[in-house]
C-alpha cells in the first residue's frame, strides 16, 4: 500500500516566469478590487445611513442581494449577460474587478456600518457640545475611532478578496490559479502546481495579516494598555 | 455663598431665558411648558425624579435635542433658530455649532474621546473649533488640568484614569471653550462614592469664581450648598422653584416634600 507518487517540482519550476506574471496579475486584481470595493462600500454605507426611507431600503436590498449571490455567479453573469443586455462588454480583468468589487463592497459596507455603530453616542454628543461640525467630527472623532474598530475585520475582508481573485480564472484571466491549472495540464503535475499556488497565496497573505496584527496590538497597547 | 446676592434678574438681562419650552418624543410629551430665567454668575440646580425631564431640558438648552415648541435664548440670541421676520427657521448646522461653543456640557458618562490623551481631549475644542494657536491652547489646557488637580495625568488616555479623574478632565474640556454657561448632567452619578468629593470640589470652586452653571444633580446636600436657585422638576413641569433654602427648608409644596423624603429614605 505504498504511495507511488514521486514529487517533482523541477519540471514545474521551469514555468516560474509564467507564475511571476500571474502573481503580478493577481496583485493588480486584488489591489484594484480592494480600493474600488472599499470606496464603493463606503458609499453604500453612507447612502444607507441616509435617513430617507426609500434610499435606505434600496441600498439595503442591493447589499443583501450582493452578499447572498455567489461571487462566481456575479462574475459569469456580468461577463456573459451584460453584453447582451447593455451592449457593453468588458474584458476578463475588468469583469473581475467589477464583479468582485461589487461583491466585496457589500461586505465592506457592513464592516463600516458595524464600526460606526459601535461608537458610543455620548462621544459624538460631546463633540457636538464643544461645537464641532459634522465634518470635523468625522475627521477627528468618529473616523479615527471607527477605523480602529474596523481595522481587524477590514484586513480579513482584504484577505478574502485576495483569495477570491482566483475566481477570475474562470473567465480566463491569467491569475495564479488559472495559470497553475494551465501548467498542470501541460506537466501532469497538479499536486506540485497546486502546492506552489498555495505557497504563493500564503506568501502574499501571511505578511499582510502579520503586519495587521502588529499594528492592532500596538494601538491596543497605546489606548487601552 | 453666592446665593441670592444677585437677586432675580429680569428677562431682559438674563443669561439664559427659557420660554414655554415643550419637548415631545413621538406621542410622549416630556417637557410641558418650561419658563425660566437664569442670571449671570448664577448656579441653578435641577432636581426631580428619574424621567421628569431634567436631562431633556439640559439637552434642549444646547440643542442636542430640538425643542418641539417654545424658545431658549442665550443673551437674547435665539438658540437653534433664526427669528428674522417673526418666523422661526432652523439655523444651519454651522450656526448651531457656533452657538454650542458658548455653552459647555459635562455628561454623566464623561464621554471623553478614548483615542486622545487628557491633554488632547481638553485641547480639541479650542484647537479645532476655535482654531486658536496650538502653543497658546496647550498652555491653557495644562493650566486647566492643573486647576482640576490632574497636572500629573496630562498624557494619560481615558482608559487609564479613574471615573473621578475622567470627569475632571471632562470639566477641564468644557472650561477650555471659555463658555458663558456650563451645563452639568448628573456629573457624579456614575462615580464610586469615594470619588464624588473631588469632582464636587471642582464644581464648587467654579461656583465661587462666579461661573454661570446649570446643574442636574441627585446630590441634595451639594445642591443645597452651592445653588442660588433650585428647580424641582416634576413630570415635565416646574413644580417648585426658589433659593436653595426654600426648596430644602421653607417649601410647603407637597410634591417637593414627597420627593425629598423619598430621597432621604434612600440615602439616609
Ligand atoms: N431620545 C429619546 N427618545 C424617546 N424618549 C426619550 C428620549 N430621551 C428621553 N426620553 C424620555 O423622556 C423622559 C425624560 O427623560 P430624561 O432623560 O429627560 O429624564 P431625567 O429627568 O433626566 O431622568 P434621570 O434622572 O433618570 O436621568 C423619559 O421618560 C425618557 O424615557
Ligand atoms: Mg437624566
Amino acid at each position: 500500500m505504498q504511495s507511488g507518487y514521486e514529487w517533482d517540482f523541477g519540471v514545474v519550476l521551469q514555468y516560474r516566469e509564467v507564475f511571476l506574471r500571474a502573481i503580478g496579475t493577481t496583485l493588480a486584481l486584488a489591489v484594484t478590487i480592494i480600493i474600488c470595493g472599499m470606496a464603493l462600500g463606503l458609499v453604500l454605507y453612507l447612502l444607507r445611513a441616509n435617513t430617507w426611507r426609500p434610499v435606505y431600503l434600496l441600498i439595503t436590498a442591493i447589499v443583501e442581494v450582493l452578499r447572498a449571490v455567489p461571487p462566481l455567479v456575479l462574475l459569469v453573469w456580468i461577463y456573459y449577460c451584460m453584453p447582451i443586455l447593455t451592449g457593453l462588454s468588458l474584458n476578463g480583468f475588468q469583469t473581475g474587478v467589477l464583479a468582485l468589487s461589487l461583491y466585496s463592497a457589500a461586505f465592506y459596507s457592513e464592516i463600516f456600518r458595524a464600526g460606526f455603530q459601535s461608537i458610543e453616542k455620548g462621544q459624538i454628543e460631546a463633540a457636538f457640545s464643544v461645537g464641532m461640525t459634522r465634518t470635523q467630527i468625522l475627521r477627528r472623532i468618529t473616523g479615527p475611532l471607527a477605523f480602529q474598530r474596523i481595522f481587524p475585520p477590514l484586513v480579513s475582508q482584504c484577505v478574502l478578496v485576495i483569495k477570491n481573485t482566483s475566481l477570475a480564472g474562470y473567465i480566463a484571466v491569467a491569475e495564479i490559479l488559472y495559470q497553475g491549472q494551465q501548467i498542470s495540464i501541460r506537466t501532469f503535475r497538479p499536486l506540485e502546481v497546486l502546492t506552489i499556488v498555495a505557497l504563493i497565496f500564503l506568501a502574499i497573505i501571511l505578511p499582510l495579516t502579520f503586519l495587521a496584527n502588529v499594528l492592532e496590538a500596538k494601538y491596543r497597547k497605546k489606548y487601552f494598555g | 455663598m453666592a446665593a441670592s446676592m444677585h437677586g432675580t434678574q429680569t428677562a431682559a438681562n438674563a443669561l439664559l431665558s427659557i420660554r414655554k419650552l415643550r419637548k415631545s418624543f413621538g406621542a410622549i410629551e416630556v417637557l410641558k411648558g418650561i419658563d425660566l430665567d437664569i442670571g449671570r454668575n448664577q448656579v441653578v440646580g435641577f432636581i426631580g425624579a428619574s424621567g421628569s425631564g431634567k436631562s431633556t431640558l439640559l439637552r434642549c438648552i444646547n440643542f442636542l435635542e430640538e425643542p418641539t415648541a417654545g424658545e431658549i435664548r442665550l443673551e437674547g440670541e435665539l438658540i437653534g433658530f433664526s427669528d428674522r421676520g417673526g418666523k422661526h427657521t432652523k439655523l444651519s448646522s454651522g450656526e448651531i455649532s457656533r452657538q454650542r461653543r458658548q455653552m459647555a456640557m459635562v455628561f454623566q458618562q464623561f464621554n471623553l474621546w478614548p483615542h486622545k490623551t487628557a491633554l488632547e481631549n481638553v485641547m480639541e475644542g479650542p484647537l479645532i473649533v476655535q482654531k486658536a494657536p496650538k502653543a497658546e491652547v496647550e498652555e491653557r489646557a495644562v493650566g486647566l488640568l492643573k486647576k482640576v488637580g490632574l497636572e500629573d495625568r496630562l498624557h494619560s488616555y481615558p482608559s487609564r484614569l479613574s471615573g473621578g479623574q475622567q470627569q475632571r478632565v471632562a470639566i477641564a474640556r468644557a472650561l477650555a471653550l471659555q463658555p458663558k454657561v456650563m451645563l452639568f448632567d448628573e456629573p457624579t452619578s456614575a462615580l464610586d462614592p469615594e470619588l464624588v468629593g473631588d469632582v464636587l470640589r471642582v464644581i464648587s470652586q467654579l461656583a465661587e469664581e462666579g461661573m454661570s452653571m446649570v446643574i442636574v444633580t441627585h446630590e441634595m446636600h451639594f445642591a443645597h450648598q452651592i445653588c442660588d436657585t433650585v428647580v424641582f422638576l416634576d413630570q415635565g413641569v416646574i413644580a417648585d422653584i426658589g433659593p436653595a433654602e426654600h426648596i430644602f427648608g421653607g417649601t410647603t409644596n407637597k410634591r417637593t416634600l414627597e420627593f425629598l423624603s423619598r430621597y432621604l429614605e434612600r440615602n439616609g
